[in-house]
């Protein structure tokens, strides 16, 4: 049985759709992760998942239960909120007992989990602290706690790590990490950071303008996206577009023409609907592109970013056309396992392998390329 | 040679510059606090001294000051209006304390995100608009025998309605339920600007923990109002004290000075009775009593100021 079952959830404001008929099913114990740009719905599905909005249409319903229009506390879930939102005039034992208190159970069970939870977080020393005394990353444990203490069937986060500093980001992951593989729990986790989405995820949902665009693994939905949105949504630094035009389709591979360099052969995955003369988007990953002594695309690097064991080039390759440029000049991002030395205004020359290209295109700009092996 | 002369200056101006540099720190907020300061001195720390020395003179406004030391307040001590006044003092006080839970109760009513509720909050938003000479008139209408809302009210249930204004022991508290409207406006303002900024996360935690209804009001909203709260609850408490508009419209003290509040009987000593020595004295123990309150609210804005910081 899924512990949390999403089916049509449609949330509408007057005429303006944050939720499109959203369908999810959460099996026990998984990490799904939600990610998409700002005003995607993602905090919008999570509060409604939490019962703090209410939804417009469709149905939820959490470890078999229908919860669509139970309250927040009776819906077995527990929230740790992007500012914490912890009690400011109530104590860390105060706060992780909240809860309970709130149920009316007795004071030595409240004692009992709000010290079993303070043991899990490292916060036995901080119990009788006001919030205002701790630090940030002690904060965010207590909110951790105090959703602990609650033993909800779901946790949900609503971007709880980005009011921390990038070290304590970095610590705070892995500490989550290690806290779902011992609670066993299931967690819903909204974010925009897609760091925190690939390395945390049993499964990311990618969420755009309202609408789930995919569901997978964090590794699947880097290898296999199922269209252009996913592809430049997931990855750091971003997928390359670039304009293509189909010369030929011989045997399951394409002929594409790059606007303004040669043109190459690509294998199409199975029912690609696509035809000689039409125009697609080439994707490639900043890691499929090689700077070459040998023939490739020409141009010029603009900036380098040298990070020590790897290197960003970002490269004029002037004849080529960046799809939604308006110089008409592409600008490729290029990235480099190891550092390289190249002043700007210095020449390249680009190689990549069309196997590692994305073909988009049609309806929704769906993948065309065949599947990648993960 | 001929320029020789002009290089002394230059030197100068380069130094005034430097001492400035180095001065800017304390020299700025010092040059900005001042006109604030000199105005505050002059006009109520240099006239608060003078009605202290005033009260322990003699005088009738214009002639000679005649020394008496401590004899004016030895007479307010023996004075039974005094204490007619300050029990009325108390009594405002008291009623006063009111407006700061019904201003909440009301402000908590009109939050609502119900359609209408932008024109009722303008409603109860009126008293706050009106002078309190014009509150204080319409009170005394609405309280007039035979032809006031209150009679009209009395008489729809075939009872007479008691003449409030003229009633000794009524008088008070009429008077103060009229001060209270304004109040209770007040500080329903003052609530609002404290519910509009209440966290939505911390409303959401609370609700997830399951705190509904009056456990929500009393662990998660009113702890994060308290700030407004202790402002709402000082300035009622001094509004009660240095209340005297109203008095003077509704009533002048009377009947036979039981509606006088010290506030009153000080104008009504100094300016009727052209004895400025004996009502500097009143002003002197008023002054006195809200020192306390004053003290308080200053002392809890600076332990507030410090923890924060």
């Amino acid at each position: 049985m899924p512990k949390l079952q999403l089916s049509r959830v449609t949330k509408s404001y007057g005429a303006f759709h944050a939720l499109k008929a959203i369908d999810l099913s959460v099996d026990p114990g998984e990490f799904i992760v939600m990610v998409g740009p700002s005003g995607c719905g993602k905090s919008t599905l999570l509060k409604a998942i939490a019962g703090l909005e209410a939804i417009t249409s469709g149905s939820i319903v959490i470890n078999g239960r229908d919860v669509t229009s139970a309250q927040p506390s009776d819906r077995g879930i527990a929230m740790v909120f992007q500012s914490y939102a912890l009690y400011p005039h109530m104590t860390v034992a105060e706060n992780m007992g909240f809860g309970l208190r709130m149920a009316n159970r007795p004071k030595e069970e409240i004692r009992v989990a709000v010290e079993r939870a303070a043991a899990t977080l490292r916060l036995t020393d901080q119990l009788e602290k006001l919030p205002r005394q701790l630090s940030g990353g002690q904060r965010q444990r207590v909110a951790i706690g105090r959703a602990i203490t609650r033993s909800p069937e779901v946790f949900l986060f609503d971007e709880p790590l980005s009011n921390l500093d990038a070290a304590l980001r970095t610590q705070m992951r892995v500490e989550l990490a290690s806290l779902h593989a011992q609670l066993n729990a299931t967690m819903i986790y909204v974010t925009h950071d897609q760091i925190e989405a690939m390395t945390m995820a049993s499964r990311i949902v990618v969420l755009n303008a309202g609408r789930i665009e995919q569901v997978g693994s964090p590794l699947d939905l880097y290898r296999n996206p199922d269209n252009q949105f996913v592809a430049g949504f997931l990855g750091a630094p971003r997928m390359n577009f670039l304009a293509g035009t189909v010369e030929a389709i011989v045997g399951g591979v394409a002929t594409i023409q790059l606007a303004g360099a040669s043109a190459y052969a690509m294998p199409l995955r199975p029912g690609a609907d696509l035809a000689p003369g039409s125009a697609v988007t080439v994707g490639l990953r900043p890691e499929s592109l090689t700077p070459t002594d040998g023939a490739g695309i020409p141009g010029t690097v603009r900036l380098v970013e040298l990070l020590g064991r790897e290197t960003i080039l970002y490269v004029d390759a002037g004849p080529l056309r960046s799809v939604g440029s308006d110089t008409g000049t592409a600008n490729l991002t290029v990235h480099v396992a190891s550092a390289v030395a190249a002043p700007p205004g210095a020449a390249v020359r680009l190689r990549f392998n069309p196997d590692d290209a994305y073909l988009f295109g049609g309806d929704g700009l769906r993948t065309l390329s065949a599947p990648k092996s993960i | 040679m001929g320029s020789m002369p002009a290089l002394p200056t230059l030197i100068e101006g380069a130094d005034m510059h430097d001492h400035w540099r180095r001065h800017r720190e304390w020299l700025s907020p010092t040059l900005f606090i001042l006109p604030g300061a000199a105005i505050f001195g002059v006009v109520i720390i240099w006239s608060a001294l003078q009605s202290v020395w005033i009260s322990l003179h003699d005088w009738d406004g214009m002639g000679p000051m005649t020394w008496v030391g401590l004899g004016n307040f030895e007479e307010l001590f023996r004075d039974d209006n005094f204490y007619t006044s300050l029990k009325n003092n108390l009594i405002w006080l008291v009623v006063f304390m009111l407006a700061p839970p019904i201003g909440l109760a009301i402000a908590l009513l009109v939050n609502q995100q119900i359609a209408g509720m932008r024109f009722l909050k303008s409603l109860f938003f009126v008293p706050l608009v009106l002078a309190s000479v014009a509150v204080g008139v319409v009170f005394t209408w609405l309280y007039t025998p035979g032809i006031g809302l209150l009679a009209i009210i009395f008489s729809a249930f075939g009872a007479t309605a008691p003449a409030l204004l003229s009633d000794e022991r009524l008088v008070t508290f009429a008077v103060v339920v009229a001060a209270l409207w304004p109040q209770i406006a007040f500080c329903m303002v003052l609530y609002l600007a404290g519910l509009n900024g209440l966290s939505e996360d911390l409303i959401g935690a609370g609700r997830v923990d399951g705190a509904r209804g009056w456990r929500m009001l009393r662990h998660v909203v009113l702890p994060q109002l308290s700030q407004v709260t202790f402002i709402a609850i000082a300035v009622t408490a001094i509004g009660a004290l240095r209340s005297f508009d109203i008095v003077s419209v509704m009533t002048q003290g009377g009947p036979f000075g039981s509606s006088s509040v010290l506030a009153y009987m000080m104008y009504e000593q100094s300016i009727f009775s052209y004895r400025f020595g004996y009502g500097a004295a009143i002003a002197t123990v008023l002054f006195a009593i809200m020192a306390v309150f004053i003290a308080w609210y200053l002392q809890s804005i600076y332990k507030a100021e410090r923890g924060n910081g």
